[in-house]
């Protein structure tokens, strides 16, 4: 075996390793943050990951980087996501109705709005005007367990963990502009 | 010349509730006049005698320079590009149908892709654990002795037969540390692990152990940040909310 399939072999070994440990839930929080990958991959991993990323490019994946709290290396979390978005049956079948993922589109792009906080009473307020109580109430909840929303003790609500990992806001807010309105 | 005073006074307390308000509202922080109602404060200082109106005196100041903080988030925000007009984006979500607006969400959502079940090698990892493991019993007889005991709780009463603390004690240093923790945390979140930092790691137990009596009593509340898996710790003034669970803090 010549030294460049030996380094190959290693590197898809590594590579092997990497998805192993990204797609297996360990613990509670999903992802594995830099020191970690570093333990199990080496000093190399962030390269190991890139070439990973673009591998599960064919299958339709990515390996996402959500920045930590102390902007170190160490401290950033890397989760494996879906490149594409389902469609909105596919959305259906994991559990989500369309009056789910509305309530939360409206209620990402409020908070975005609203610099980034808004009273969950005036949020339920706006979204009675178009969803019925029972179901602004219990989406809510439900997206504040999930992490999508984050309520604090004064009953302001902010974006959650979730939402920075799996939407990109900005396009959420782009789309929902640009979209054609129905002729009444 | 007393309806004077009790009508600064009320200045004061009207400026304290108005930025309250808006803290904890979406309200625009700049509808507060802060270069106003600095000139008020400052006209009312030279007649305050009493403590208490003095203490007052800085919440109030206190209260002013959280508004500012809010003005430079707000500001921050609207440079950024996540800023749309939210009259504009009220206006558009009343007009989209639902199906609209689900479609919007699951254009730019990417769902973490992640497995939660068992593999061969992890059941023979856990074998190997649970076969290696010394019993409770014998764990720590090398490290305390005959005398040693296991790891478990240790209630109040334990605390105070050990000399550790009286009930007395226990009540003043309880109360002292939601003080620093009120003084500290303000109506914000701070660090949880800074907070029961100490000098010697005794301290810092005891510390960590008098907080747990505090979220019991529903006087500060924890939170965790899942991606980052930090601790805040908050003060709660007023009453508790209904949602509360019990977890284990490692303190290292």
């Amino acid at each position: 075996m010549s030294t460049d399939d030996g380094e190959r072999a290693a590197l898809e070994k590594k590579m092997r390793k990497a998805l192993q440990i990204l797609i297996l839930q360990r613990g509670r929080n999903p992802g594995v943050k830099g020191w970690e990958m570093k333990r199990h991959l080496g000093k190399d991993y962030k390269t190991i990951l890139q070439v990973l990323s673009t591998d599960l490019k064919s299958l339709g994946m990515e390996v996402h980087e959500v920045p930590g709290i102390e902007g170190t290396d160490d401290s950033t979390r890397y989760l494996l996501r879906f490149r594409e978005s389902p469609t909105l049956s596919e959305s259906e079948t994991a559990g989500f109705r369309i009056d789910d993922l509305a309530v939360l589109a409206s209620s990402i792009a409020l908070v975005n709005s609203k610099q980034g906080r808004i009273g969950r009473k005036e949020l339920e307020t706006f979204l009675r005007e178009k969803f019925p109580r029972w179901r602004v109430d219990y989406s809510l909840d439900r997206f504040i367990k999930r992490g999508y929303l984050d309520q604090d003790d004064k009953g302001l609500l902010r974006i959650g963990w979730r939402t920075r990992a799996e939407v990109d806001e900005k396009s959420l807010m782009t789309i929902i502009l640009s979209r054609e309105t129905a002729q009444k | 010349m007393p309806e004077k005073q009790d009508k600064k006074l009320e200045d004061i307390l009207r400026l304290i509730e108005l930025c309250r308000s808006v803290q904890s509202s979406s309200v625009d922080p700049f509808q507060v006049d802060i270069r106003d109602k600095l000139q008020t404060l400052k006209k009312h200082l030279p007649d305050w005698k009493l403590i208490d109106v003095m203490l007052m005196d800085s919440e109030a100041l206190q209260q002013l320079v959280g508004i500012i903080k809010l003005q430079d988030q707000w500001i921050k925000h609207r440079a950024s590009s996540l800023y749309i007009d939210p009259l504009l984006l009220e206006l558009k979500i009343r007009l989209l149908s639902r199906e609209d607006l689900a479609n919007s969400f699951t254009k730019c959502w990417h769902p973490i892709a992640q497995v939660d079940q068992l593999t061969a090698k992890g059941l023979e990892k856990a074998f190997i654990y649970w076969r290696d493991l010394v019993p409770m019993s014998e764990r720590f007889r090398n490290e305390f002795g005959s005398y040693g005991t296991v790891p478990g709780q240790m209630d109040f009463e334990e605390l105070q037969s050990l000399n550790i603390f009286t009930k007395e004690q226990f009540e003043t240093r309880l109360n002292k540390l939601n003080d620093e923790l009120v003084q500290k945390a303000g109506d914000k979140e701070i660090d949880y692990r800074s907070f029961i930092e100490a000098e010697t790691f005794e301290e810092k137990a005891v510390r960590a152990y008098l907080v747990a009596f505090i979220v019991t009593e529903g006087r500060a509340n924890v939170r965790t940040d899942p991606l980052t898996e930090k601790i805040f710790i908050s003060s709660i003034v007023g009453q508790a909310g209904p949602e509360t669970k019990s977890v284990a803090i490692e303190v290292i």
